[in-house]
This record gives structure tokens, C-alpha cells and sequence, in this order.
């Protein structure tokens, strides 16, 4: 009998636990049973086309034999980047942080149209794709990994050969504050005109969404100001290079059944450039400025075989200061998840923007607008209101 | 390279057809941010964890709205019993999840910034509501 007692108290525990567990079923569920189809990446799928001129300029030695036949140097390029996320996947810490993973796949292409006076035409393109990975710890930190494979040609002329490269880099960034942030890391780079395995050192003082100073070694240092919601400016100097096949249709180097040799070239471009965001999916820029260090290199393939690093070239030299000009397009396709004032993902966009041939992604940072609430109809914060709400 | 420049213009205009709501709205989530940060007061640390998990609270009551909006657009007249049925359950169930919503991604804000942050979190969402409610209506007319 006195076991029996106890039933009505049994009754009410388990009548309140299987409401507990239903509330909790149905609590989970709720959402989920609605089948809303959210997005699942924090980063855009991006595609930009960058086109780069510097006039040409007269060699400065022109006692040596290759400067007389080139003349003059000059630089028309067109390329084409993209990046875009493959695996997004959000994981909840004890403590309530998110972390995640990014996987994303990039892609670049590009014509190189050296100009020189006294050769034929040479277009050599240059076509990657590649993978990238980054992991946002949900804390401080965002580790950073990517992976493009490339392969480079002179297609003007058949008879050359391709040149299959790798390009890597890897880099921890940690946030120290919404205002100071630290880079570390390695890269595997061609952009100084050679292969070449450098540290990677960045700093940057300021949020990335306000006025910004930005040193990425051995890429880039920049001053960013917003200027509003639509535009940035930048003061900025980069290097710019890298490493192409070369046909040796015009018998440069002196071996002439060797079909092709390495052209290689880098200069620091120290100039502004402007970002105009015209609408959500589509930005512009403009950049202008002082190319220098205008250098040329051509390396034979055989006098540098087997070594990390080319030392042995048949000619190198440099032009004058010139100006060069840029202007680019930038398409972000797709919707994202929300990131408002999310430190690490503005971060890792910085990142991945930061290795993109013509860093082309920064825009995807939402900047605050200077204009007030105003002239606003309902269609624009249909999202924001329930119609509860009037 | 003439070619992917025509491409690239293309896909710049079909992609850019509806950009102006789009534009308005990403100016309005983008002051509310603001508007919110200003006002809560969230110290470097709580911030850190705060902003990635509102903004998935955000994105998760912004998607119930638009999904029962769109719902709606037939309209109830061109609506069969059988659509109707189905359409009032999906309201229920709706008001259900967003309510869920709140309640599971309030506890979890509230054991990151605390209950007196998270008043000033709604009365901060409230008055940034009403702000936006008089910029739709200036004069308060109503209809």
C-alpha cells in the first residue's frame, strides 16, 4: 500500500517530464520542420576582372645586347579571379563561442601582354585553381591555409612549353583586440619574380570596418579609410610580379633549340585606389600611382635545374618610374549567413582577401552607413517588423 | 578577354536587378548593428561572443518572416480549403518556431552579457523598431 502512495507523485513526475522532453522535441523541431532553406557560407561566391597597364618606358642600360633589341618595357594584364565556399561548418564550444571551417575554391587567370618595343607580341597567361582552407577558432585566432596549383604559358606561340608551379601559403592571425591584430606565417611565392619561401608578417592597427593601417609582408602595406557605407580609399604600396613561360621564337636567349625560358618581374606600385560599392553584388575600383623597381628578369630552364631558388639569369634589368593604372570589377554572387561585427570572420575575409591576386574581397566587410534612418519604404525592413508591429 | 568581359558585364546586370531593396535593406541592418552596439554597451570579451550568435538568431527570425510572407503572396481568394488548412498550420507553426527561437537564443545571450544587458538589448531592439516604424510614417498618419 505504500508503494501505491506514491503513484500520484510518480504520475506527476513523468506527466512533467514527457512535457519537458516534448516542449524539448518540439522546441528543436519547430524551426527545423518548417524546411527553411538558409544560407550556409559566411563568405560570397566572388568573381573579378582586373585589368593593369604601365606605358613603357625605355631600359635604362642600353649597352647590353638583349636592352638594345627590347627597347622599351611596358606591362598590359588582364585577369580574372574567383573564390568560392564549398564546405561551411559551425561547431558551438562549451562556453558558447562558434568556431568554424571554411573550405573554398579559387581560381585565377591571367594575360601578360609585355610590352617591349622591338619583340613580337607575347601574351603569357598564367591559369590556377587552387583550395583554401580557414578556421576561425571563434576566439582570437584564424588559421589559414591555401593551395594553388598553376600553370603558366606563352600561348602566342605553340612551340613553348607549359610550366606547371605551386603557390602556398600558410598564416595564424590572431585578434588582439578589435584594434590590433597580429600575422604569422609562411609562403611559397612567385610574386618577387622568382620561387621564393618567405615569412609572412602582418600587422594591422585599426578595425577593419573603420580607418585601418594595414602591413602584410611581403605583400602590402596600406592606409584604409572608409569613406561612408560606399566607398574606401586606400593609400597604398604592393609588389607585384611573378614568374611566366616565355617562348623563344625571337632567339633571346642564345641557345636556340631551347624553345622556352622563365620571364619573371616584379615592381612596387605605391599609389590610391578606390573601392566603390554600387550595389550589394557588384563593386568597382580605380588605382593609380608610381610603378617602381620596374624589374625584368629571363632564367634559363636548364642552367637552374633542380634549385629551389633561380640564380642564374641570361639577362635582368629595370626601367624608369612609371605610372600604372588599375581598374576592376567584382561580382559577389549568392546570399550569406549574417556576420555584423563578427571580429574573426571579418578577419578571416581580410585574410582571404589579402591572398587574392587583386584583393578583391574586402568589400564583403559591412561598413556602417553615415546617413540616418531615413526615405526608407517597407519593402527594406520587411525583415526587421512583424506585422504585429503596426 | 572580350569575351569574358561581355560575360562579365552580363552577369553584372542580371545580378545587380535587385540591388536597390537589397541595398536598403543591408543599410538597415547595418544601423540597427550599430544602433544596438551603442546602446548595449558590450565589452570587447562579451562581444566576441555575442555578434556571431545574435546574428544567427537574427538570420533564423528573419528567415521564419520571409518564408510565411512569401507564403502569403497568393492571397487568400485564389486560395483552395485544402491551401487555406495548409497555410494556417504553417502560421502556427511559425509563431511556434520564432517563439523557440527566441527562447533558445535568449538563454544563450543571457549567459553571455547577463540579464540586465540583455534588457538593454531588447528596450535597444524596441526603440530601434519604433525608429525605423516613424522614418516608414513620419507624420503618423495611420491608415
Amino acid at each position: 500500500m505504500k508503494g501505491l502512495k506514491n503513484i500520484p507523485s510518480l504520475l506527476v513526475w513523468c506527466t512533467g517530464f514527457f512535457i519537458l522532453v516534448s516542449t524539448k522535441v518540439f522546441s528543436q523541431n519547430a524551426f527545423d520542420s518548417l524546411k527553411i532553406k538558409s544560407p550556409k557560407h559566411y563568405f560570397n561566391t566572388l568573381i573579378s576582372l582586373d585589368s593593369y597597364r604601365k606605358p613603357d618606358r625605355p631600359f635604362k642600360d642600353t649597352s647590353d645586347l638583349i636592352s638594345k633589341r627590347l627597347k622599351r618595357y611596358g606591362i598590359k594584364q588582364l585577369s580574372f579571379y574567383f573564390h568560392a565556399p564549398l564546405y561551411t561548418k559551425d561547431k558551438t564550444s562549451g562556453d558558447g563561442t562558434i568556431q568554424n571551417t571554411h573550405i573554398l575554391l579559387t581560381g585565377n587567370f591571367v594575360s601578360l601582354r609585355p610590352v617591349f618595343d622591338g619583340l613580337r607580341d607575347h601574351n603569357l597567361i598564367k591559369f590556377g585553381v587552387g583550395l583554401r582552407y580557414i578556421y576561425n577558432t571563434g576566439k582570437k585566432g584564424v588559421w589559414f591555409v591555401d593551395m594553388s596549383p598553376f600553370v603558366t604559358r606563352d600561348i602566342t606561340y605553340p612551340s613553348s612549353k607549359p610550366y606547371y608551379r605551386l603557390a602556398s601559403t600558410i598564416v595564424y592571425s590572431h585578434n588582439v583586440s578589435d584594434k590590433f591584430n597580429w600575422r604569422l606565417g609562411a609562403t611559397k611565392s612567385f610574386m618577387w619574380g622568382n620561387r621564393l619561401y618567405l615569412p609572412f608578417l602582418g600587422l594591422r592597427i585599426g578595425r577593419l570596418d573603420k580607418v585601418n593601417l594595414s602591413v602584410q609582408f611581403p605583400r602590402s602595406i596600406s592606409l584604409n579609410v572608409p569613406m561612408g557605407s560606399k566607398v574606401i580609399f586606400s593609400f597604398y604600396s604592393r609588389s607585384q610580379g611573378g614568374m611566366y613561360n616565355f617562348s623563344n621564337a625571337d632567339s633571346l636567349y642564345y641557345k636556340k633549340n631551347v624553345q622556352t625560358f622563365h620571364f619573371s618581374r616584379y615592381e612596387i606600385n605605391t599609389g590610391g585606389r578606390f573601392d566603390f560599392r554600387v550595389t550589394r553584388n557588384f563593386n568597382f575600383y580605380v588605382a593609380t600611382g608610381l610603378s617602381t623597381r620596374n624589374t625584368i628578369s629571363f632564367y634559363s630552364d636548364n642552367a637552374n635545374k633542380k634549385r629551389v631558388f633561380y640564380n642564374k639569369y641570361f639577362y635582368s634589368k629595370s626601367v624608369a618610374p612609371t605610372l600604372f593604372f588599375n581598374f576592376g570589377l567584382v561580382l559577389k554572387f549568392g546570399k550569406t549567413r549574417s556576420y555584423y561585427n563578427n571580429k574573426n570572420i571579418y578577419d578571416a575575409i581580410d585574410l582571404n582577401n589579402t591572398s587574392s591576386p587583386n584583393n578583391a574581397g574586402n568589400a564583403q566587410i559591412p561598413l556602417t552607413p553615415k546617413k540616418k534612418i531615413s526615405d526608407l519604404n517597407l519593402k527594406s525592413v520587411e525583415d526587421l517588423v512583424d506585422y504585429n508591429d503596426f | 578577354m572580350r569575351f569574358i568581359l561581355h560575360i562579365f558585364i552580363f552577369l553584372a546586370l542580371v545580378n545587380s536587378s535587385s540591388a536597390f531593396a537589397q541595398n536598403q535593406k543591408d543599410k538597415v541592418e547595418a544601423l540597427r548593428v550599430d544602433y544596438i552596439t551603442k546602446r548595449v554597451e558590450l565589452s570587447s570579451a562579451e562581444s566576441e561572443k555575442f555578434w556571431p550568435i545574435y546574428n544567427e538568431y537574427n538570420d533564423k527570425i528573419k528567415a521564419i518572416r520571409k518564408n510565411l510572407r512569401q507564403s502569403y503572396r497568393k492571397g487568400p481568394e485564389n486560395l483552395s480549403d485544402q491551401e487555406s488548412e495548409q497555410l494556417y498550420i504553417l502560421f502556427v507553426q511559425s509563431k511556434q518556431a520564432e517563439v523557440d527561437v527566441h527562447k533558445q537564443y535568449n538563454d544563450k545571450l543571457k549567459v553571455i552579457i547577463g540579464a540586465r544587458k540583455m534588457v538593454k538589448l531588447h528596450l535597444a531592439e524596441e526603440e530601434f523598431r519604433m525608429k525605423v516604424m516613424r522614418s516608414l510614417n513620419p507624420k503618423g498618419e495611420g491608415e
